[in-house]
């Protein structure tokens, strides 16, 4: 910090000393007064100085009043300067703007190059993903229109399937109604044609075992309840009667389904 | 050392401070002195600053490429685009040139050492206003013709025919004497007055620094002496863009003229 | 004592040169009375336009750099006028 400041002051006082050695080149680079001339130990002003010169050089002495104006141009500075001027635009406009604008517009050139090349990879890209979702798209479509199809047949299926079994088990059911018919309608007629000839066996029976009125009586309530719909299985020697008689039983729990 | 020892403010006429002695060359037309040699100087940093820079040409500008184009987009984007517009862009070298030719001439007013603008000197202003004045003529005639330039620098349109005794006069010596002229003077004085005014104040701050009492507002006289020198870094900047704008401009006028 | 230096002396060489000096004062102080004044006002209104549109304040500070420089031109036409007076 403190160097730093030290730096500082002392940078400073150089510009400061360098200006007031500049100042004071200035002034001794005007033209020197004569060898001979005034004693070193007055002091000069400048004006005398310069009148001393011009005198020197053969001047009028009206010719001191006349300073040089600063605001006419010397000759060799204007001719220096003009030159300078050119050389300068020559050999920046020949050596050295040509190969900066160059590079500037190289660089420009490429940068829109690659803005050009990264919008069209972006356009691309774009393309593609919009392809992408389209197939996506169709590709749900089509399954969605698969899945549908599929529901529709399997609808139609399970309806064909329901139609065609409830369509057999009617024909069962129908079938099964008029097998049990049938069947009623032989057992009827079978039992029929049998209960003429138990009758009369039944009545062989009587007459031949007449022995008592109540061998008689049990004989024919087992008949009875042989042939009848007896609630109670007949027991005894009316059981092989019994499994006949289960026949015509079925009939009436089978015809409410 | 004057006479009086109490008050040692001597301030050099001006001829002291700003004409200098024939280093070597003679006395003639090609002598050459302190300004001459700061040309010099000045010719050698531009070019030296754009060779370099047109030498690496990397694709990512950096240091001197990097400096040498952003005074040429400044150059670009912010005089000629904005004065003449795109078919301005054949001047660039030329304006990017003064530009930096004003401003390393302007600025070795506060180099040390050097201490000298070379602009203070009239000869260079005047030779580069002359110069633009052929600039813009030479493009106003080759543009309009002959007479439709004239017609259209001396009868601006919208103005009321009576009128022209007055505009016509005003705009011919306008366009063709004080142009030039204020061009250069513009340069030409601020520098010289950036000058004396630097000088002035450095011979005020040397002086106080040597008397007892003085000494008392020597710091502030200092102070003054480092923000004037930040001042003139700044006309340097200023009066080099002026000049290089005022120049455009004058293209861009010769270029287009009032509809 | 430049004053009294010329005062005792009389020569008219001198006495001319103090009126020189005096007459580069009132030039260039004349000179530089329209042109304060002028950019002052460029200045002003350009200060108005940037608070007003600190967008353009970068359009509007190169436009009052220009407006300055045709401005100062008067001043410095009467700075250098100092010197013609004196030659």
């Amino acid at each position: 910090m403190r160097t730093r400041r030290l730096l500082a002051t002392l940078g400073l006082a150089t510009i400061v000393g360098l200006g007031g050695a500049d100042v004071a080149s200035a002034v001794e680079g005007a033209p020197p007064p004569g060898e001979g001339g005034a004693p070193p130990a007055e002091p000069i002003e400048h004006s005398a100085e310069e009148c001393i010169h011009i005198l020197e050089g053969g001047g009028a002495i009206d010719d001191c009043q006349e300073a040089p104006n600063p605001i006419l141009p010397e000759l060799n500075e204007l001719i220096w300067g003009a030159a300078s001027f050119l050389v300068l635009l020559g050999l920046l406009s020949k050596l050295a703007l040509p190969g900066l604008r160059q590079s500037m517009d190289a660089r420009s050139e490429r940068i829109r190059n690659s803005l050009d090349e990264a919008e069209r990879a972006r356009t691309e890209a774009e393309a593609v993903l919009a392809g992408y979702q389209r197939q996506l798209a169709d590709a749900k479509a089509e399954s969605g229109r698969i899945i549908e199809e599929a529901r529709q047949s399997a609808d139609s299926v399970k309806a064909d399937l329901l139609a065609r079994a409830e369509s057999e088990a009617e024909e069962q059911r129908r079938r099964n109604a008029e097998q049990i018919a049938a069947e009623r309608d032989r057992v009827m007629s079978e039992l029929q044609s049998q209960v003429a000839v138990l009758a009369i066996e039944m009545a062989e029976r009587v007459v031949e075992s007449n022995l008592d009125r109540d061998a008689n009586i049990r004989l024919i309530e087992n008949y009875i309840n042989a042939v009848g719909n007896g609630s109670g299985g007949p027991d005894g020697a009316g059981g092989q009667k019994a499994g006949a008689g289960s026949r015509p039983r079925q009939a009436p729990e089978g015809n409410p389904s | 050392m004057p006479a009086m020892p109490s008050l040692a403010l001597e301030f050099p006429p001006v001829s002291h401070v700003t004409e200098w002695p024939s280093i070597f060359g003679g006395d003639g037309p090609l002598a050459v002195n302190k300004v001459v040699i700061l040309m010099w100087i000045s010719v050698a940093l531009v070019f030296g600053l754009f060779y370099a820079a047109s030498r690496k040409r990397s694709l990512v500008p950096r240091g001197v490429q990097n400096f040498a184009e952003s005074i040429w987009d400044f150059v670009r984007d912010g005089i000629v685009m904005q004065t003449i517009g795109p078919e301005g862009l054949k001047f660039m070298p030329l304006l990017v040139m003064m530009f930096c030719f004003i401003f390393v001439t302007n600025i070795w007013e506060v180099i040390p050492v050097a201490q000298m603008p070379v602009n203070a000197r009239i000869a260079l202003p005047a030779y580069m206003a002359v110069l633009v004045w052929l600039i813009f003529n030479v493009v106003g005639i080759a543009k309009q013709g002959l007479f439709g330039y004239l017609k259209s620098v001396c009868f601006p349109p919208g103005v009321p025919k009576a009128l022209y005794i007055l505009v016509t006069p005003i705009e011919f010596v306008s366009t063709f004497i004080v142009r030039p002229l204020s061009l250069s003077v513009r340069l030409f004085a601020n520098l010289l007055a950036g000058h004396l005014l630097l000088v002035s104040f450095i011979v005020i701050t040397a002086a106080l620094f040597t008397v007892g009492p003085g000494l008392a507002i020597w710091p502030f006289s200092f102070a003054l002496l480092v923000g004037l020198t930040g001042f003139e870094v700044l006309v340097a900047v200023l009066q080099a863009f002026i000049f290089t704008i005022l120049t455009a401009v004058y293209i861009a006028g010769a270029m287009h003229p009032e509809h | 004592m430049e004053l009294l230096h010329v005062l005792a002396q009389q020569e008219p060489g001198e006495l001319a040169e103090g009126l020189t000096a005096v007459g580069r004062g009132i030039v260039y102080g004349a000179a530089a009375i329209g042109p304060g004044i002028g950019i002052g006002i460029v200045v002003g209104n350009a200060i108005t336009a940037m608070a007003r549109q600190p967008e353009a304040a970068g359009m509007v500070r190169t436009t009052m750099f220009l407006g300055i420089a045709f401005t100062e031109a008067l001043a410095l036409f009467g700075f250098v006028l100092s010197f013609i007076v004196a030659g």
